[in-house]
């Protein structure tokens, strides 16, 4: 698996068992993670299994108000949204018995609930491109770090600032963060990839409340009108939410094959320092396999 | 006349004088015998270590390839201390060397011969007691330190190639999605 799934794998299987359920709807009560501290609440309210209330909370939720966020879901979910659990920012009460005319879809779309929040910024700044506006925005989408989402006249630009807690992480991150903007030429279709390190803050940054600082890596993304087409915007938006998460999992992945790495060099070097030992003195046979000893 | 092309040289000939030469310093350094404490009754420790009397110290000899690679081997009269200077040229060859070897020490116990801490400027340090070149073949002692070398270094230049190697198709699976 290289690339991240956009869906939330649990909440898209919690659904889809429940709608080709042929007996009975076993009840549900659960609590999910997924990225970036955001955590799903899944149940059923006033125990009717046949209902199933999904529940999200997501660090920068409150920043989402501000472009109308509650209408956007509104169009995508119709008439699934609900007013939000307490303690969770956002709502949806999914009835199982009624999943429309494509369940499928039905249960795609809420499990990508995650994504749909960072979309609902992402298709405000896309459509003020478009519109001939500017403005930009820092979004805390995760505790400390944070994604600055520039709209401009000609391009849309994403700047992530992401902090790694290791030292060695940012090594790693570097390498990393190069083959991003080197890998770039040879797919001409993709957008402009910009890395910078702890002092080269992007020009961007200053005078924002985006996070810079010693640890942290600045990845631009600039998306050009060819990006965010009314076509091509879905498929932009999955992958550059994903960014962030891809670039660590995919550090700690390497991180985790070094270490299988050392410790199988570590024991094929310690067979070779076992070879200086002495073989203990053998029993001896003879020929016809009986043993003596030598005196 | 006919030009004959000049024999191939191998391939590790340009590398080998270097571990060549680690050998048979450390083969002649491996001369070693018991020796008990001079200061305190019964006890038996690595001269090397104690530096208690000028003595029984040898002279220590520094092999180095480059000022970034080297190997610094510090005979006694019991004892032995080999520290070895691995090359890094980057950031990130330094911070696999650095893992590697806490790696490595961290399983000190297994190894007998490592020290748990290297000797400052070095990266790794080994400490070779009579006891061990009473208990083990010497020349196959002298083998493991070299090869300990030679795959040290290789390996860490093979994990830094697939860490390179990793990220780029990373990054491409990635923006080839756009």
């Amino acid at each position: 698996m290289i690339l991240l799934e956009v869906e939330n794998r649990i909440l898209s299987e919690v659904l889809s068992s429940r709608a080709s359920e042929t007996e009975e709807i076993a009840p549900v009560d659960m609590t999910v993670a997924d990225f970036d501290g955001t955590m799903y609440h899944v149940s059923n309210p006033e125990g009717d299994a046949t209902k199933v209330l999904v529940s999200i909370s997501v660090p920068f939720f409150h920043q989402l108000q501000q472009f109308d966020v509650d209408s956007f879901m509104k169009g995508i979910y119709g008439d699934m949204v609900t007013s939000p659990e307490s303690g969770y920012d956002f709502s949806l009460l999914v009835d199982i018995s009624k999943l429309g005319a494509n369940p499928e879809v039905t249960i795609s779309n809420v499990a990508r609930l995650r994504r749909n929040c960072f979309a609902a910024v992402f298709t405000k700044f896309f459509q003020m491109q478009k519109d001939g506006k500017m403005d930009s925005i820092v979004l805390n989408y995760k505790e400390k770090e944070t994604m600055f989402i520039n709209a401009m006249k000609d391009r849309v630009t994403v700047i992530f600032s992401t902090l790694f807690t290791d030292k060695d992480d940012i090594v790693i991150g570097k390498v990393f963060m190069k083959a991003f903007q080197d890998v770039r030429g040879r797919n001409p279709s993709a957008p402009q990839v910009l890395f910078g390190h702890a002092k080269d803050v992007p020009r961007e940054l200053e005078g924002t409340s985006a996070l810079t600082g010693d640890n942290v890596g600045y990845v631009t993304f600039v998306l050009f009108p060819r990006h965010i087409s009314d076509d091509k915007m879905d498929h932009t938006i999955d992958l550059i939410h994903t960014f962030r998460d891809y670039l660590h999992y995919h550090i700690k992945c390497s991180k985790a094959y070094l270490h299988q790495r050392m410790r199988a060099r570590t024991s094929s070097l310690l067979k070779v320092l076992n070879r200086a030992r002495p073989d203990a003195e053998k029993e001896k046979k003879t020929a016809t396999g009986r043993t003596f000893v030598r005196k | 006349m006919s030009f004959a092309p000049a024999p191939k040289p191998k391939p590790t000939s340009t590398l080998q004088p270097y571990p060549d030469a680690v050998r048979s310093s450390l083969s002649a350094a491996m001369c070693l015998q018991n020796f008990a404490s001079q200061v305190v009754e019964r006890h038996n420790k690595p001269e090397v270590e104690v530096r208690g009397d000028e003595e029984l110290l040898m002279n220590p000899v520094v092999v180095s390839r480059s000022d970034k690679e080297s190997v610094l081997i510090e005979g006694s009269v019991n004892a032995l201390r080999v520290s070895i200077q691995i090359k890094q040229a980057d950031m990130i060859e330094e911070i696999l060397c650095k893992k590697f070897m806490g790696f490595m020490m961290m399983r000190a116990e297994n190894f007998v011969v490592l020290r748990r801490k290297p000797v400052p400027g070095y990266d790794v340090s080994f400490l070779i007691t009579n006891f061990h070149t009473e208990q083990m073949y010497k020349h196959k002692l002298v083998d493991f330190v070299i090869q300990f070398m030679t795959d040290i270094d290789k390996e860490i230049s093979d994990m830094k190639l697939t860490v390179n190697a990793r990220a780029r198709i990373c990054a491409e699976s990635f923006l080839s999605q756009f």
